[in-house]
This record gives C-alpha cells, structure tokens and sequence, in this order.
C-alpha cells in the first residue's frame, strides 16, 4: 500500500515538473505572437499602445502582440535580463542611452537590410532618419518621437512678480525664479533636479553657455577638440545654476527627479520647470492649476543669446534573439507610419517623426508653439547631438548625479565638479582611440 | 547514560549492544520497524518533497551558484564581450570603492539604531498588550497593522511625512514651537539617516510586539503569583521571571530580525534611494545601486560578501547564546 503510494506521488511529482517544462514551450497553433516590451511606461501610455497594438492585429490576423509594460524604474534593467537570457522578447523601446551597450552586447537585430528602400523613410524628418543610424549605417531602432527641453512657466506667477514675459536666458530665470521664491507661502520658484538624471539639466546649463563654442556633432565636445566641461563658461554656468538652487529651488529638490519635478509644477508649488514634452499632457490634466495659469517657452538661452537643444530620442527595436524577425519588422513599420505614430506623438506628446507633423494646427498652438518656435531658429537654438550611444554612458550618469548632489549639499565645489567631469570625458575618449 | 540503565536489566557483555537498539523499539510496536522506516516512509517523504526540492534548487541554489561565478568574473552589463576570470578583483573594488567605509558603517548604524529601540519598545507595548483593558482588541490592530504594509512603500510614505516643505513632519514641530523654520531632512546626510531609522523603528516596533506577546501569553500566572508572594516588585519580576521565561523567543526574534534587517533595502529604496551624495546606502541598498550600474561583478562579490557575514555572525550568536543557556541549565 505505501509502495504504491509513494509510486503516486512520485508520479505526481514527475507531471508537476512535466507539465512546468511543457508550459515553458512555445505553442505553434499557425498564429504568431510577438512579445513586446515598453521602457518608458506610465498607465496611459500603456492604453495607447494597447489601441496601436490592436489595429495592427486587425490588420494582420495571424500575428498577436503581448505588451509587456514593466514599472518604469526598472524597466530597462528588466529588458535587460530578458535580452541576456537570449528568447521572449522581439520587440523592444530601444533609448538613445541604451542602444550603445545593448547592441554593443550583440542583443539587438540590425533591421537596415529590412528596411532598405522603405516607403517610411520618406515622410520621416532628417532628424529621425539620422537618429535611425549609428555610426556604421545599422539601425538599431526606429524613433517614434523626440524629447527636448522647454521652459514650463506659470504665467500668473511671473506677472505678479512685476514680470512681463517669461525668461529667455538663465540669468532671467534665476532673477524671476528668484522673485517668485517665497518658502513662508510654500510657494518656490524652481523644479531643481538633483536626484535621478541630475546631470541632464547641470549640462544643459553648461552647453547653453558655451553654444558659441560646441561641436554640433559631440555636444559634449568644443570646437578645439577639449570637452565643455573645461571651458572657462562652463564655471559661470554652474556657479548660476548653484545660485538657483539656493535662492529659488525648495531644499528637498536635491533628490527630486523626475516625477517630483512634474508633480511641485502640477500641484501648482514651483513657478519653472525644465522638462520634456510629454509633460504637457500630464500638466494639462492638473487640477491644481488651469490652462490659462501656465505655458511653455522654449528652452533658456546662455550669455551668448544662444543655447544647445540636445534632442533625446527612443523608439522600437528587435531582439536578436528573437524567432520572428519579419513579423516584428511588419510591426515597427506600422507603429512609424501614417496614423500610428501621429496618434502616439500626439496622445504621448512628443516632437514627432514625420515631416506632416510640422503643419498639422496640434503643434502650432499652445503649450507646442514653443518647440515650433526652436525648430524655426536653428541658429539661436542649435541642435546638438549628445554622446548618449556610448557603453559608459549608466556609468557617467551614476557618477555625475552624485556629483551634481554633492555639489548642491555643498560637499563638492563647481569648479571640483567640472575638473573632475571633465578628466573623465578626456580619459573616456582617450581610451576610444 | 544507557550503559547505567544496562546494568539493571542484564548482563554487562551484551547488554550495552542491544541498548543502543532501545530508541528504535519507541519509533513502532516492534523494534524491527527501523527499516520500514528508513526505506518506504523515507522513500514517501522523498517524493512529496521532490516538486518543491527541484524548485528550490532551480530558483535558489542555481541562481546562487551562477551568481557566485560572477563574482570572479568582469561582468557588466554594459559590456558583456568580455567576461573573463578577473580572480578577487571584483572584492577587491568593493573594498577600495570611496563609498565602502560609509555604507559599513551606515549598515552597522541601520541595524543596531533599528533593533534596540525596536526590542525596547516592542517589549513595552507587549507588556501593556497583556494585560486585560477595554478595547485591547483594536490596539491589537492598531499596533500590528504597519506590518501588513510593504517596505517600499513605507519608505514612499514616510519621504512625503519628512518632506521639508509639504510634510506633516515639520509641520507638526513648527506648530509644537520645537523648529522655527522647516528642516531639511531628507537633504542632509545625517538628518536623513535619522529620518530612515525613526521611519524603520515604527515599521519593525509590531513584529516584536506579536512575538514578544505571543512568548509573554506561555509565561504562567503562578510564577507571578509566587514572586509577588516573595515581594518581588516590577522590575525584579522583569529580569527575574518574565525575560528568562520568554529569552528563547527573545534570542530568536533578535536574531531573525538583524538578518531581516541587515537585508531590508526596501525603505531606504523608497525613502532616499541611497542618497543625498550616497550618504544613506547600506550594503544592500549600495549593492542593488551598483547591479542598477549594469556591474553585476562586483554586486555579486558584494552579495557574496553579505552572505558570508550574515553567516558568521548566525553561528556566532548561536553559539554565544547556547552556551549561556548551557551555563543557565
């Protein structure tokens, strides 16, 4: 009797691993299903996805698309695992600051042969196109939109502060950000960012500065070959970024990021915030603040009446290990064309990839003018593109957000920060050669 | 001890052999069950075991093993074209790392600054919990309920209290005349250390609460009785009756938690993320940071690193407290 128990149980215990193992196989029914990955989510994003997505599957019935929508923090460490691990990813949010160590790994398929003679390419601005391309003509990913920087300002707040307009450089930011700061009546006058992703707006600050000056192909780099980091403006620039946040940003905002940001410009608490596109959306959701309360302006300029717009991008990429490479390409091509990508630019606020965009009434007025208003004066607002392919790329930004907080709590000082910064780059590049 | 009872039964030659079978007879009816026993009820266990003996050792022990590898191992994400053998480089990077001596040191501050006021002040309420009042019940929930809570999120909640400028924190010391302007908690080093310890206190206060109440509910009336009787007063009726009865519990509950918290990253995470100027990390938060780095080298030396000391010190605070018990007997 218990033999034969124990003959059941180990039965069982063989079909339970069985059954595990069976499940882990993949189910070839005539249907393909792709599994897709997204790394910038938030919930509504994810909804807009989900109606591309099933368009796409209307109108290609035998293939499916499983969205997977990982928390945004740690999205992309999760893309990650799953590309080292080889299967269960094909299509992927591919960003410009992961596309260097992720291909550079050999993870992602280089759809240039794929995409040859696209029709796509055409109605994509020079901007997509060039960002579609690495250095050695492979495509990696295809941009579905742009991040860039604008000045969101509270337009009740600046007139009450006896200003007429808003800042157009960074000195006139300081002083109206300055103005405004009153920490008695909660209310502050700058979104500092000091924690995550810090650096981005330290070095903002520092290539308006020295924009006379930049290599338009390394916004890294000066014209002379030497980083911007040693250039005598870059100290003026952080000694004024360094004044805005001690005379017009609230104490805590040494380790706000990103959403902190967001939320002290939405629930109405900071006059300025320098932020991406797509917080137009979330700021016009407010309830703390109207539509006739706030704008944007375009990005401040340095003493030069110039500044640097470093374009950030991302888009959608595959997996090498993927086993439906010709499928996914049907579905990158769908969500970078026509309706799709408008609808994701629009609803996702983004400057967009097609030439079209650039007439359609949504991005002349409003909030978008401003980004209008920078594409029209490329020679005020230059564009730039910024080292953010390279592997060491998590490595520079973990380094220079501490230091950027070191700086703000008064452990370190501007000119240390940029000594430092700029030995880094040097050795960095060095090393490339 | 057999040997003694041997010789009241029998003859000292063979007596000490079949002794030694006694045990056996007391696992069945007849002392050739032994066998029975190591075979088929073995072999049952076996099989009920092995599902989730195949899943721990998937789950743990290979991810573990693969880990350790990598510890020896250039790993970084970032650049995964070489990963050759790079012996103890890896540790010894953790060790020469800037941030090493701050983030031991914080360790050493996050799990003695969370434990002894935790073990104090859980004990209290544990006490207070035992005794008979009107509506112990809802303080009983009241009490155990943060415990229900994530640690991610308590740190969430917690950033928000100590927020210098809208937190409830400041708000009620300004209105209580304690601060006459709002601190800055969470952007100075060592007020943020203090904010991420008080917020740690509160959560870890009720796990002692219920195990210290659980122990305390085992202790019997008599005992207090006849130390009342010898005019025993509170205190000595503490050290004296109560902490002797439950120190079982107490050492365990001790050692639990120090694990627990010495690998609790989840609400400096939320509350701090390590920072300001990485000033608030602890060996596990840092390890985590440098794994978010891509560096997957040196996180797993670190991990292994962790594992050993928690190691050392388990066998060490075990073998400490058995020999008191030991002494006690």
């Amino acid at each position: 009797m218990r033999r034969r128990t124990a003959a059941l149980a180990l039965g069982t215990a063989a079909a339970m691993v069985l059954t595990g193992c069976s499940a882990m196989s993949p189910n070839a029914n005539g249907t393909v299903t792709l599994n897709m990955v997204e790394s910038l989510t938030n919930p509504s994003r994810t909804d807009l996805l989900k109606g591309l997505i099933a368009d796409f599957e209307k109108q290609n019935p035998k293939i499916k698309v499983n969205l997977i929508s990982p928390p945004t923090e740690q999205a992309d460490q999760k893309i990650q695992q799953m590309l080292q691990s080889g299967s269960g990813v094909d299509a992927l949010e591919v960003r410009d600051i992961t596309v260097g160590p992720w291909s550079n790994n050999g993870w992602l398929y280089d759809m240039a042969k794929d995409l040859k003679g696209w029709q796509g390419w055409n109605a994509m601005t020079e901007n997509a196109v060039k960002a579609s391309e690495d250095a050695k003509g492979r495509t990696f990913f295809v941009p579905y939109g742009f991040y860039g920087l604008s000045l969101f300002y509270r337009k009740d707040l600046i007139k009450d502060a006896g200003f007429s307009k808003p800042p157009a450089s960074w000195d006139q930011l300081l002083k109206q950000a300055s103005a405004i700061n009153d920490p008695a009546k909660r209310r502050y006058g700058y979104a500092f960012r000091g924690g995550a992703n810090a650096n981005s707006n330290a070095t903002a600050i520092i290539e308006a500065y020295v924009a006379d000056k930049v290599d338009l192909a390394n916004g890294y780099k000066l014209k002379n070959g030497r980083t911007i980091f040693s250039a005598p403006e870059a100290l003026d620039a952080l000694k004024t970024y360094l004044t805005l946040f001690k005379k017009a940003s609230p104490k805590s905002s040494v380790s706000w990021g990103y959403p902190e940001m967001v939320e002290a410009f939405s629930n109405g608490s900071t006059a300025f915030l320098l932020q991406d596109p797509e917080v137009i959306a979330t700021v016009s959701e407010s309830k703390s603040i109207s539509k006739e309360q706030w704008d944007t302006a375009p990005l401040v300029a340095g003493p030069s009446g110039k500044t640097v717009q470093p374009l950030a991008t991302a888009g959608w990429g595959i997996a090498k290990g993927s086993k439906h490479k010709a499928e996914t390409v049907k579905l990158i091509k769908f969500l970078s064309q026509g309706k799709a990508s408008t609808d994701f630019t629009k609803k996702n606020s983004l400057v967009p990839i097609l030439k079209s965009a650039t007439e359609d009434p949504f991005y002349k007025t409003g909030p978008w003018s401003s980004y209008v208003t920078m594409t029209k004066h490329p020679d005020t607002y230059l564009n730039v593109s910024q080292p953010r392919g390279v592997t060491w790329w998590s490595e520079w930004e973990q380094k220079s957000d501490a230091d950027v907080q070191k700086m703000v709590t008064g452990k370190m000082s501007p000119k240390e920060l940029l000594t430092g910064w700029d030995a880094y780059w040097t050795k960095k590049w060095e090393q490339e050669k | 001890m057999p040997a003694t009872s041997a010789t009241t039964t029998g003859p000292k030659t063979s007596r000490p052999v079949r002794k030694q079978a006694a045990p056996r007879v007391r696992n069945g009816p007849r002392g050739g069950r032994k066998r029975e026993f190591t075979t088929r009820r073995g072999l049952l266990i076996a099989a009920f075991m092995a599902p989730a003996a195949i899943f721990v050792a998937v789950f743990t022990y290979y991810p573990m093993i693969a880990g350790s590898q990598m510890a020896f191992r250039h790993w970084d994400l970032n650049d995964l074209t070489d990963t050759s053998w790079v012996g103890l480089d890896n540790f010894h990077r953790v060790f020469s790392d800037p941030n090493w001596g701050t983030v031991l040191g914080n360790t050493g501050v996050w799990v003695i600054g969370s434990i002894v006021p935790q073990l104090v002040i859980g004990f209290a309420l544990a006490l207070w919990l035992r005794r008979r009042f009107r509506f112990r019940g809802v303080y009983q929930a009241l009490i155990f309920f943060p415990w229900a809570i994530s640690g991610f999120l308590i740190g969430i909640l917690f950033r928000w209290m100590f927020n210098s400028e809208f937190g409830v924190v400041n708000d009620l010391l300004q209105k209580a005349g304690l601060i006459d302007e709002p601190v800055a908690w969470l952007a100075d080093p060592h007020k943020a250390m203090i904010a991420v310890l008080i917020a740690n206190i509160w959560y870890g206060v009720t796990f002692f609460a219920i195990m210290i109440l659980a122990a305390l509910q085992s202790v019997p009336d008599e005992l207090y009785e006849a130390a009342a009787l010898d005019g025993a007063g509170k205190a000595r009726t503490l050290f004296q009756i109560t902490i002797p009865y439950i120190r079982v519990t107490l050492v365990l509950t001790v050692l639990l938690r120090v694990i627990w918290i010495f690998n609790f990253p989840d609400l400096i995470f939320g509350m701090t993320g390590g920072g300001p100027n990485n000033q608030t990390h602890i060996v596990t938060t840092w390890m985590i940071k440098i794994t978010q780095q891509g560096d997957y080298g040196k996180a797993s030396a670190l991990g292994l690193l962790v594992v050993a000391g928690l190691l050392l010190f388990t066998v060490f605070f075990l073998l400490a407290t058995r020999e008191k018990r030991e002494v006690r007997s």
